[in-house]
């Protein structure tokens, strides 16, 4: 299976200004196949430090199992892993501090409080006690902290598992679902903590599948289908290389239309529909050519390129059988 | 102790798994059905004779451990059955794995932890109960007193060693907490009740191929017998009645015994290694 559609992110260039800007994972043509089954397939995709990068896919199309390998639980069939320039596999032990992870819906110990669950996890990790104490207070749990988990609420339990996550200030970070079951609220301040980590240099991999809360926060995304990599860029690389068009509206636009040439060409269901491509030479002409300056311009949102990216991989697939 | 002052990552998980088992009362809970257990055999086990008296050591031994080959075995299991299904359940393995921890470490760190939590609990109940026997008790030899109750703790906690290991090689397997109770119970069930009773009928029905050889082949086989043997054999049997005092007959030393012991340990501890290491992520 092959999916034909542009693959952004690893080309020479932007690889000569990862490098530059320091690698902290690099996976190159990883692969990963048990009794039979392909849960990764050839996959590439390299974060820098200070880069924040989403992985998305449907169930089952190995987000999972990218993480496994990432923090160097499970070996690739082939390829090679490297995090902050080591082998993940050969160096696990030693890169694990400098690694926080998430797992998905992770129920820590019930019984212990709150306190208790950082402190052993800070103890394995040779972090002092000062450091649990003012990631209590960093996260807000001061309050309950000598509670034990089976009362804490779902966002109390996530913010604890994040603290968990940040314990050794990693300098790669694996959120696997960090925002799933939470408010609005929750979900902002998990995503204000992830950007203060990014800016000092933390390179992020987040897993999720609320595209909406993590659009405006990721620098990159990787959509996976099936084990492959279907697409990997920043949201506007991801949307040149959607089908979907950018929308642009102003009131009286059917009558301007009518009088205009030019744009008569893009004016499809009552509004101007562009290519993200053609979105500056259109916005130039609204304003030198029409003198218009107040108008919308509807981007396709990431949750929108996502399905179209998806429909148009699992489309090419099946022509493939 | 505090937690941040360990150093050694196994004595840090060995330190949560007994602050676990003490929050959520099995410590106290197990430490007062056995110290029930042990005050009752020694102090009311001989109303069902009509009357009340303190019992020989002998028979006192050979009582106590007969009932504690039931409760032992069970109490590791329930102890442990989760251990590994249980973080695997809650997503606590995964990242425990994520952490810079070998897996040798967390299974002996869980290991150090179960046993510490099985000895404080047979410690506290066996050692009050020989206590008071040596209090109120005057026909007992006090160094005698101890030395037996040493033993049978001794060998009390090899046993529960045994039954802990085998529930974390039922827990690696398991996909669901459930399942591994399930197979653990039927394990102790197997192992407890009907494979003692199997020798216990071979021995009684004297068969012509039940050579003392093969008697004690099928004892080193169960560590409940193995248990059930050492106990007899330290008592010189003579408290023994019945079948059990032909468990008593085997011709091993109690050293060869606890040697015996040992092995089922290390072997166990080897497979459960091996699964854990082996186990897919």
């Amino acid at each position: 299976m092959s999916v034909a559609i542009p693959q952004f992110g690893v080309n020479h260039n932007s690889r000569t200004e990862n490098t530059m800007s320091e690698l902290a994972i690099q996976l190159t043509d990883v692969s990963l196949s048990y009794q039979g089954f392909t849960a990764l397939d050839c996959v590439s995709f390299d974060v820098a430090a200070g880069q924040t990068m989403a992985l998305l896919g449907h169930n089952g199309a190995g987000k999972s199992s990218l993480i496994k390998i990432i923090l160097g639980l499970i070996p690739p069939t082939s390829g090679s892993v490297q995090i902050l320039g080591q082998n993940a596999q050969l160096s696990q032990a030693r890169n694990s501090v400098c690694l926080g992870y998430l797992p998905e819906d992770a129920s820590f110990y019930d019984k212990l409080t709150g306190y208790e669950v950082l402190r052993y996890f800070a103890a394995l990790k040779g972090v002092t006690q000062r450091r649990v104490e003012s990631l209590i207070e960093e996260f807000g749990l001061e309050y309950a902290q000598h509670r034990q988990l089976k009362t804490y609420s779902k966002g109390m339990k996530q913010r604890l598992g994040v603290a968990q996550a940040i314990l050794s200030e990693p300098k790669v970070l694996l959120l696997d679902e960090p925002t799933v079951g939470l408010d609005p609220q929750a979900s902002q301040f998990l995503y204000g903590k992830i950007n203060q980590l990014k800016l000092a240099g933390c390179a992020v991999v987040i897993s999720t599948h609320e595209l909406s809360l993590v659009e405006s926060h990721l620098d990159r995304a990787l959509i996976m289908a099936k084990g492959k990599r279907v697409a990997l860029g920043s949201c506007a690389e991801l949307r040149s290389a959607s089908t979907l068009k950018t929308c642009i509206d102003f009131s009286e636009l059917s009558e301007r239309v009518k009088t205009n040439a030019y744009l008569q060409q893009f004016y499809q269901d009552g509004l101007l529909q562009i290519a993200a491509s053609q979105k500056s030479e259109i916005v130039q002409h609204l304003v030198s050519q029409c003198q218009i300056f107040d108008f919308d311009i509807k981007e396709p949102r990431l949750e929108d390129i996502y399905h179209d990216l998806m429909g148009q991989a699992l489309c090419s697939s099946v022509e493939q059988l | 102790m505090q937690m941040n002052r360990l150093k050694s990552p196994i004595l840090i998980i060995a330190h949560k798994e007994i602050c676990d088992s003490s929050r959520n009362r099995w410590l106290s809970f197990m430490g007062s059905i056995f110290l029930l257990l042990s005050l009752s055999v020694s102090f009311a086990g001989s109303a069902v004779t009509g009357s009340l008296y303190l019992p020989e050591l002998d028979s006192l031994m050979s009582s106590l451990s007969t009932i504690s080959v039931f409760i032992i075995p069970l109490a590791a299991i329930l102890l442990c059955y989760d251990s590994f299904v249980g973080e695997e359940e809650a997503g606590t393995l995964l990242l425990l794995l994520s952490y810079p921890l070998t897996r040798s470490q967390i299974i002996f760190g869980k290991l150090l932890g179960h046993i510490t939590v099985m000895l404080t609990a047979t410690g506290l109940a066996f050692g009050l109960t020989a206590a008071l026997l040596l209090l109120v008790g005057e026909q007992y030899n006090g160094a005698e007193l101890v030395a037996a109750f040493a033993q049978f703790l001794l060998s009390s906690n090899l046993l529960a060693l045994t039954f802990i290991l085998l529930s974390y090689i039922v827990s690696l397997k398991c996909t669901e907490k459930a399942k591994a109770i399930g197979c653990l119970l039927l394990l102790w069930f197997l192992f407890v009740l009907i494979y003692d009773l199997l020798l216990l009928t071979l021995l009684v029905s004297d068969f012509s191929f039940a050579n003392q050889f093969l008697i004690n082949v099928l004892i080193a086989m169960s560590p409940t017998d193995l248990y059930r043997a050492i106990n007899l054999v330290a008592i010189e049997g003579e408290g023994a009645t019945g079948s059990l005092a032909m468990i008593a007959t085997t011709d091993w030393g109690l050293p060869a015994m606890y040697g015996l012991f040992l092995l089922w340990i290390v072997s166990l501890t080897l497979i459960s290694h091996r699964i854990f290491k082996r186990k897919p992520l």
